[in-house]
């Protein structure tokens, strides 16, 4: 008998698939069988949407345009579309400028507002914790708490002085 | 009824990657030698004692019976050559390296306990980064290999057990409802979303633009919900199914007390059968007993490790054996 799909080859693969009480037979030679069976174990893993949108993403004329490859390890970014994951820590300040619309459409923001780390975060920790007692300086000010007004600008200073002369950097 | 027979575990994962080297899919073995020596001297230098295993060192059937405990992932126990992982010695965190970050840390507890998790994993993470420097980035914040981490590099999930709302074909509905919440459900044994044992995974899909903590209270909340409606199927079953309920719990607990041989499959349906039966009152019998703990120790691999290496048809004796044993005890 030969295969139903291509019918070439010999069929050595027999499928019987019962869909509502209804039967239907299939005879498939090996390859059309491989080929069915990977239809149906399609991979849907975020990893795997995120390649394409990724992929689609460099295509696109509109975005910044990126480095050829990552300074640092020498990840070219056909590689990086082709597995979805940075080579180094290095490789995104490479990518980023297309890199960036992406992120944003598959997580809705770009932008991080949880953890900071002490080391790696440096000055820019302090600096965020400032900005964040400013902010509430200015509510006790609108709420005339002046007590509190005074204690927070006191943790700024203090805040201040810790940064240091050095600029702030990565 | 509690709240901890339907959510079972909770689980925290943090990415976390090493500033100046190259990611784990870019490595050399020797580089990843030194990774595994930098973030073990890293965790072990302050008093903490954490147990390093290289992938190397273990037999394919003892990382699957890892992977079984999630104590490790199924992708770290594929990078035979590169990987390793610290553990505590309560077995509840785990560092993994070189898995597709540099840096995994996990912490599970029992019930719904994000938050006693966190705080678990904030903390071996300040230590880590007392010794090393992290890639991180002031707009993007932790850099992971995948974008899909990046962030917080923070994956919150809660395992639930789920079986009022399975046997009522309302679990597609609600599974389908919180996916539009930006929450990912999936079956925690089996493949794909395919549950066994009605037990399923929650967690955060996002992981940029929120702080750790609001993402661990939109899981919370988006648990209690489920917990809720769940108590509520199962009050209803109670009242208006009572009679059918009991002779499947008890049908359940012949089986499960009397079978000589039992596959995985059945094993892990009808625990959960009685893990019902006993929450609602019904089997007294199965009282008292970690029936969830039961459901992991039939699992393939950890039968195996239990002796020598068994066949599939050895296991399902030996399988029929420990459950015996287990709630006849």
């Amino acid at each position: 008998m030969l295969c139903n799909e291509c019918g070439k080859n010999e069929a050595n693969v027999h499928l019987t698939h019962i869909i509502n009480g209804k039967k239907t037979e299939s005879h498939l030679c090996e390859e059309c069988a491989k080929k069915n069976q990977a239809i149906l174990n399609s991979n849907f893993s975020m990893e795997n949407l995120f390649s394409v949108m990724l992929n689609n993403s460099f295509n696109n004329k509109t975005y910044l345009p990126a480095a050829k490859s990552c300074t640092n390890c020498g990840m070219t970014y056909e590689n990086f579309r082709n597995t979805g994951k940075f080579g180094c820590s290095h490789c995104i300040d490479s990518f980023k400028g297309r890199l960036k619309p992406v992120i944003k459409s598959i997580q809705g923001y770009d932008r991080h507002i949880g953890k900071i780390p002490k080391r790696a975060g440096g000055d820019y920790k302090i600096q965020m914790d400032i900005e964040r007692l400013k902010n509430d300086l200015k509510g006790a000010v609108e709420r005339e708490e002046y007590e509190l007004a005074a204690e927070l600008r006191d943790k700024i200073n203090d805040l201040e002085n810790k940064k240091g002369d050095e600029q702030f950097g990565k | 009824m509690e709240n901890n027979d339907i959510a079972i575990t909770s689980r925290i994962r943090l990415a976390r990657n090493l500033k100046n080297h190259k990611f784990p899919i870019n490595m050399t073995e020797a580089e990843s030698n030194c990774i595994i020596q930098e973030i073990n001297n890293a965790v072990n230098n302050h008093d903490k004692d954490y147990k390093l295993t290289y992938m190397k060192e273990l037999s394919d059937v003892k990382k699957n019976s890892l992977i079984e405990n999630h104590i490790i992932s199924p992708a770290l126990a594929n990078k035979s050559d590169e990987g390793a992982f610290l553990l505590s010695p309560d077995q509840k965190t785990s560092v993994m390296i070189n898995e597709e970050d540099h840096i995994r840390i996990q912490t599970i507890e029992d019930g719904l306990s994000l938050k006693e998790c966190w705080k678990i994993c904030n903390e071996v993470d300040d230590v880590i980064e007392e010794n090393v420097d992290y890639a991180f980035d002031r707009e993007l914040g932790y850099i992971t290999a995948c974008p899909t981490n990046i962030g917080t590099g923070m994956r919150a999930s809660v395992m639930l057990h789920l079986p009022a709302l399975s046997i009522t074909n309302q679990i597609d509905k609600l599974l389908y409802g919180v996916s539009q919440l930006g929450v990912a459900v999936r079956g925690v044994y089996g493949e794909g979303t395919k549950s066994i044992g009605h037990l399923y995974q929650i967690s955060n899909q996002g992981t940029l633009g929120a702080s750790e903590e609001t993402l661990i209270d939109k899981i919370n909340q988006i648990v209690m919900q489920i917990i809720d409606k769940e108590k509520n199927t199962r009050e209803h079953l109670f009242k208006n199914n009572y009679d059918e309920l009991e002779d499947d719990f008890y049908r359940a607990y012949g089986l499960l007390t009397n079978a000589r041989k039992i596959t995985v499959d059945e094993a892990m349906k009808l625990l959960s059968l009685i893990k019902l039966g006993s929450e609602m009152g019904i089997t007294p019998m199965v009282k008292g007993k970690n029936i969830y703990q039961l459901m992991i120790w039939i699992q393939p691999n950890n039968i195996s490790t239990i002796e020598a290496e068994l066949s599939p048809k050895e296991r399902n004796k030996k399988r029929a054996e420990i459950i015996r044993r287990e709630l006849l005890r």
